[in-house]
């Protein structure tokens, strides 16, 4: 039987309960409801459980029921929340991602490694009292003991049957085993939470032979079940197959209208239904005749009317508890639909969709180019409503992979937690601007630079609290992660109230390692980016956590490498802020292309401010000097013809395209603007790696190729060459 | 076998021909003289054009071509092995060629000034390379293939169009650029 899918699914499945168990662990101290919280996380852990039960995953089982408890505990109130508690949760948690990551790679059962930290974590738990009963055949579950008193008092004095089993009816859905369930595997597990008493196989739903499919599941079971389990924790055991199968759990000592409905749900005729009952001890042979006898009276009675009006008419229960249950009834659909509002997609297939979307943006601009040069009216208005389409489909399915930034940043609550404790700081961390939505593909690039600034800002930005009480702060540093949009990239900032950068230290340590000279003067910004060059550190001991001088750079390297930007900025003995620029995504652009000679080239639109003539005074004004007069503004500019070393005569009108970034305004001459349009990045390769100015590629509309300039690097290549020939000319 | 261990032991760079079962070679003309490449390392044959020259390149790279919706960059034989550029001409082709490297499988052309045929050539007639005296890198060169009687250099392609090298050459020209 494979398993595979299912078991993906549970993993998956797992690792984001993990993750919200975490969240809420972490929000629990500051938490004005705190059983709200302790149920989510108690009911995290039960759900992991359960499922690792179906795939007899018994490690985990056993690991997390001894976690439950303790939760358990915390949840009846029998037990205080607190730190200690909170960190050796913590250390559960991580403990059962680390299992669960184990199974992934295809391992059924722990590693020695794994048993000797659990064991050492259950000791601990048992610390508080309560016990992995990890070997307790009865399987008494907790959320069993909380609730035994419930059937209680659910049961009625007359009309119930003398049996003190559970009855439970599974039909399971034919698309059972093609889904990778194994109807075995639910048995087995009601066999680890009870005890079978006896179970009777239905086969009257397997066609003849010849019509019969071999993947598909005829099978029923009507099952006698003793537990003292609650009624949630058996029906948790059908959690995967709810959906398509019809499970019905009658609890002990339940209302004969309970059979009758029951009989009468289930699909086999109700004389041999009856008859199974009756054999699987759940009914007596008295007790099925006076079921059958009210059933044919109530049929009698009345048939049009619904079930409900007939069970309150026949005083079997009242209207506030009917009423009760139909508004439980409507809630689980709500919630049922809430959960379907989300489908969970494979990322491969979303990327292959992408690509095709960036295919078909290609070719119906060429389409769009082919039509405008016929001329023909109606087949010109026809491609616009085509290219408005494909526009929208472009921008929907790029939203498809937007993602809020607020997985991300909370991923960062534990970092803090654990790296402040480590070095003895005490550290708030403030979140703001977690809606804020960006390309998946951007998230999961981005998160390793912010671990790094997130780290350097604890280790490096926020002071030791006595230095900080010294200068009047508040003991406890503030860590603050903010994100926004803003004009078609998006902006995070890692902010400390911590001392700031110290320049005159910085600028020692840089002479020192020889990356700049004692004579140079510097900007104060400039010495602050030199944190960002290679092979620098300030710090004096090499920590744990920072220090070996290969964050800062590394950082700016991974970000730069997106397309992205970061810069600093620091207030002495007020703090330090880093803003990391990010493009929203890295498949497509809005470009504005232009031709040099006979190539094109696309200017990213976003950077395009404007477009002015170069006229000849100016030109000729400016053969010795790069620069026009912009309206009473210096504007420096680049020859594109002369830096990428064009042949041939400039035409006689050049035009200067105006772009600006992070503050800097730019002018580039051009031969031709060519216009708007939307493009596809498509990678250079690694040839390319080192080319000077230009990100990418993309294809036209005629299945050429135009580069994509990167204008930053440009305009920096520009200034370094022009440095350099400025220095041999001196 | 014992020829192959030999090849091996004289050129390191052979190691990869170690099939003596790729006997077929695509020949082609470059300054009218013969060359061959392992048809296993051959894609497909197109005819010149839609070239998109990248700046700031070292000659031997022409530019890019878009190969079906990818961006696949041209490399001129004539200008890599320390000619001049290749004319272009009427016959002129681009071969694309498939070409392994750290990350995986990449697509390369080649500028060549025609393509003559796939022929047989059996390992009885294939010679190892010589240490000098073909005027280009001993390592670009596999072996030596015999075709009525004359010698035909048959390329690694692996050497030839290795992407680390040709990256590395890009920054070379770079560097020397801003120097």
């Amino acid at each position: 039987m494979n398993l595979d899918s299912a078991l993906h699914t549970y993993i998956a499945e797992s690792r984001e309960l993990l993750e919200e168990m975490e969240h809420k662990l972490l929000h629990l101290e500051h938490e004005q409801d705190k059983q709200e919280h302790l149920n989510a996380i108690f009911r995290a852990a039960h759900t992991i459980k359960g499922s690792a039960g179906l795939f007899g995953l018994d490690d985990i089982v056993h690991f997390t029921h001894g976690v439950e408890s303790l939760l358990d505990t915390l949840r009846n109130g029998s037990m205080e929340m607190n730190a200690q508690l909170t960190q050796l949760l913590l250390a559960c948690r991580d403990h059962i991602g680390d299992l669960v990551e184990h199974m992934a790679q295809g391992n059924t059962s722990a590693s020695d490694d794994h048993r000797v930290c659990g064991a050492d974590l259950t000791r601990q738990l048992q610390q508080y009292g309560v016990g992995a009963h990890a070997d307790d055949n009865n399987g008494l579950l907790p959320a069993a003991r909380a609730d035994a008193s419930q059937p209680v008092i659910e049961r009625l004095e007359a009309g119930c049957v003398e049996n003190d089993n559970w009855h439970i009816s599974l039909r399971f859905g034919p698309d059972l085993l093609r889904n990778g369930m194994d109807p075995m595997s639910f048995l087995r597990y009601l066999g680890s939470i009870g005890n079978i008493v006896s179970i009777t196989t239905l086969d009257d739903a397997i066609p003849p032979a010849d019509a019969m499919d071999p993947e598909s599941c005829y099978l029923g079971f009507e099952i006698s079940f003793s537990s003292d389990a609650n009624k949630q924790t058996i029906q948790d055991a059908f959690e995967f197959v709810r959906e398509d199968s019809h499970v019905r759990i009658l609890p002990p000592r339940s209302r004969i209208a309970d059979y009758i409905d029951l009989i009468q749900a289930l699909p086999e005729e109700d004389m041999r239904l009856g008859d199974i009952l009756v054999r699987c001890g759940s009914l007596t042979g008295t007790e099925l005749n006076e079921a059958l006898r009210i059933q044919e009276s109530l049929r009698a009675l009345e048939m049009n009317r619904p079930l409900g009006n007939i069970v309150v008419e026949g005083g079997m229960t009242s209207q506030p508890v009917l009423d009760a249950a139909i508004e439980k009834q409507s809630r689980v659909r709500e919630n049922k639909t809430r959960e379907n509002h989300s489908v969970r997609v494979d990322a491969d297939k979303l990327d292959h969709l992408i690509n095709l979307i960036g295919e078909l943006v290609i070719s119906s601009a060429g389409s769009a180019m082919r039509a405008r040069t016929s001329g023909d009216a109606a087949l010109i208005e026809s491609f616009s409503t085509l290219t408005r389409l494909v526009e929208e489909v472009r921008d929907s399915t790029l939203c498809l992979r937007m993602v809020q930034i607020g997985s991300t940043f909370n991923r960062f609550q534990r970092v803090v937690r654990d790296i402040s404790a480590e070095l003895g700081k005490e550290i708030e961390l403030v979140i703001t601007g977690a809606e804020t939505e960006l390309d998946k593909t951007v998230v999961e690039k981005i998160s390793d630079p912010l671990m790094h600034l997130v780290r350097n800002s604890i280790d490096h930005g926020i002071e030791p609290m006595d230095v900080r009480r010294a200068a009047g702060k508040p003991a406890a540093g503030i860590l603050r992660l903010n994100a926004y949009h803003d004009s078609g990239s998006i902006v995070i900032e890692v902010s400390d109230d911590g001392a700031g950068l110290d320049r005159i230290r910085i600028l020692q340590k840089a002479i020192e390692r020889g990356l700049v000279s004692a004579d140079q003067s510097l900007s104060d910004q400039e010495i602050c980016n030199l944190i960002f060059e290679p092979g620098f550190s300030t710090a004096e001991t090499v920590t744990n956590l920072s220090g070996r001088g290969v964050g800062m750079d590394v950082v700016r390297r991974n970000i730069t490498a997106l397309r992205g930007t970061v810069e600093l900025d620091t207030k002495p003995g007020q703090g330090t802020t880093f803003r990391v620029r990010m493009p929203l995504t890295l498949a497509i652009i809005d470009g504005f292309q232009v031709g040099v000679e006979k190539s094109s080239y696309v200017v990213p639109l976003d950077m395009v401010l404007e477009c002015v003539e170069l006229n000849e005074a100016d030109s000729g004004n400016a053969a010795e000097r790069d620069y026009i007069n912009l309206r009473g503004e210096v504007l420096p500019f680049i020859r594109m013809r002369d830096l990428f070393a064009v042949r041939g005569q400039p035409p006689r009108r050049e035009n200067v395209v105006v772009v600006q970034y992070g503050g800097n305004k730019a002018g580039l001459v051009v031969d031709q603007l060519l216009g708007e349009f939307q493009t596809v990045i498509k990678p250079l390769g690694k040839i390319f790696s080192h080319v000077r100015g230009i990100s990418g590629s993309t294809i036209l509309g005629n299945g050429e190729v135009a580069l994509i300039i990167d204008v930053p690097d440009l305009v920096q290549h520009v200034s370094t060459l022009e440095y350099q020939a400025a220095r041999a000319r001196a | 076998m014992t020829r192959t261990s030999m090849l091996a032991t004289t050129n390191g760079a052979t190691a990869r021909r170690a099939h003596p079962q790729d006997s077929q070679y695509l020949t082609f003309l470059l300054r009218n003289e013969m060359f061959a490449i392992g048809i296993l390392n051959v894609k497909e044959i197109l005819e010149y054009g839609m070239l998109t020259s990248v700046p700031m390149m070292p000659e031997f790279i022409r530019g890019v071509i878009n190969l079906r919706g990818s961006v696949v960059p041209v490399v001129d034989l004539g200008a890599r092995f320390g000619g001049k550029p290749c004319d272009i001409g009427k016959r002129t082709c681009i071969v694309i060629m498939e070409v392994s490297s750290d990350d995986g499988q990449q697509d390369i052309g080649v500028v060549v000034d025609s393509v003559s045929a796939v022929l047989d050539i059996p390992a009885s007639d294939v010679e190892p390379a010589p240490a000098f005296g073909a005027r280009i890198r001993a390592d670009f060169i596999d072996a030596m293939g015999k075709i009525d009687g004359k010698f035909v250099i048959i390329l690694n392609v692996g050497k030839v169009l290795s992407v680390d090298e040709l990256a590395m050459l890009g920054q070379v020209s770079e560097t020397a650029q801003a120097g």
